[in-house]
């Protein structure tokens, strides 16, 4: 599956909107999403350098599941791509993209599958500073954001 | 007994321990075992949302563990 990609460099999100448009031609409505590390933490400190972990069979399995979930649930073309190791601040770490005949389906499906990567993606997220290394869990607020959909 | 170790686990345990452990043993068991190796990891072990993982499918702590097993830990995902 092309449209569903785990990527150990940079990408291009410009690239992959317009893979998706040419893709999902006769679309009424393409809405897509791209997550961009940070510059600074939490506690606001600079962050050098995030690092995305992953599984070598189940971070792409799950990937495919959710995009696989948000095609069928909300009829549309999905294109999802993540980064995983080293994600400098400013770099893309994700792109989510639907294509829907009308744009409520494709709104709603590209929040699903943030929601559902958010929480559920085989990733294991650190942040690197200066004044050390923190490993990133999902919060309160991601978890009740991912129930909306149950 | 092949166990490996993801995300901020594998800082206190490593990526990967090669234990000797009785067969048929449970994952309850096998995280105690863990915990008697590596008392610094006896929280990390003991949170509810650090879980097992077996031939690519989540077990649950009651899952019998077969001898040539391979056992991976997993502290909660975020991908985003």
């Amino acid at each position: 599956m092309g449209n569903v990609r785990l990527e150990l460099e940079p990408f291009d999100p410009a690239a992959e909107l317009g893979e998706l448009t040419r893709s999902a031609a006769g679309a009424g409505g393409i809405v897509s999403f791209v997550g961009i590390a940070r510059p600074e933490g939490k506690t606001g400190a600079p962050v050098e350098r995030l690092f995305l972990q992953h599984h070598p069979r189940l971070t792409i399995a799950s990937m495919r599941e959710i995009a696989g979930q948000a095609a069928s649930r909300f009829g549309v073309e999905v294109r999802v791509v993540h980064r995983c190791g080293d994600i400098a601040p400013g770099e893309p770490i994700v792109f989510a993209g639907a294509a829907a005949p009308h744009r409520r389906a494709a709104f709603e499906a590209a929040d699903y599958l943030m929601d559902r990567l958010k929480t559920e993606a085989v990733f294991w997220k650190r942040e690197d500073a200066a004044s050390g290394s923190t490993w990133i869990e999902p919060t309160q607020t991601d978890y009740a954001d991912r129930r909306r959909w149950e | 007994m092949k166990i490996l170790f993801y995300g901020r686990l594998a800082e206190t345990l490593g990526q990967e321990m090669n234990l000797a452990v009785e067969a048929p043993c449970s994952v309850a068991t096998l995280r105690q075992r863990l915990v008697e190796v590596e008392p610094s990891a006896a929280d990390a072990l003991a949170s509810g949302r650090v879980r097992a993982c077996i031939r690519d499918t989540i077990v649950p702590e009651s899952y019998l563990i077969a001898p040539h097993d391979e056992v991976e830990f997993f502290p909660p995902v975020s991908g985003g």
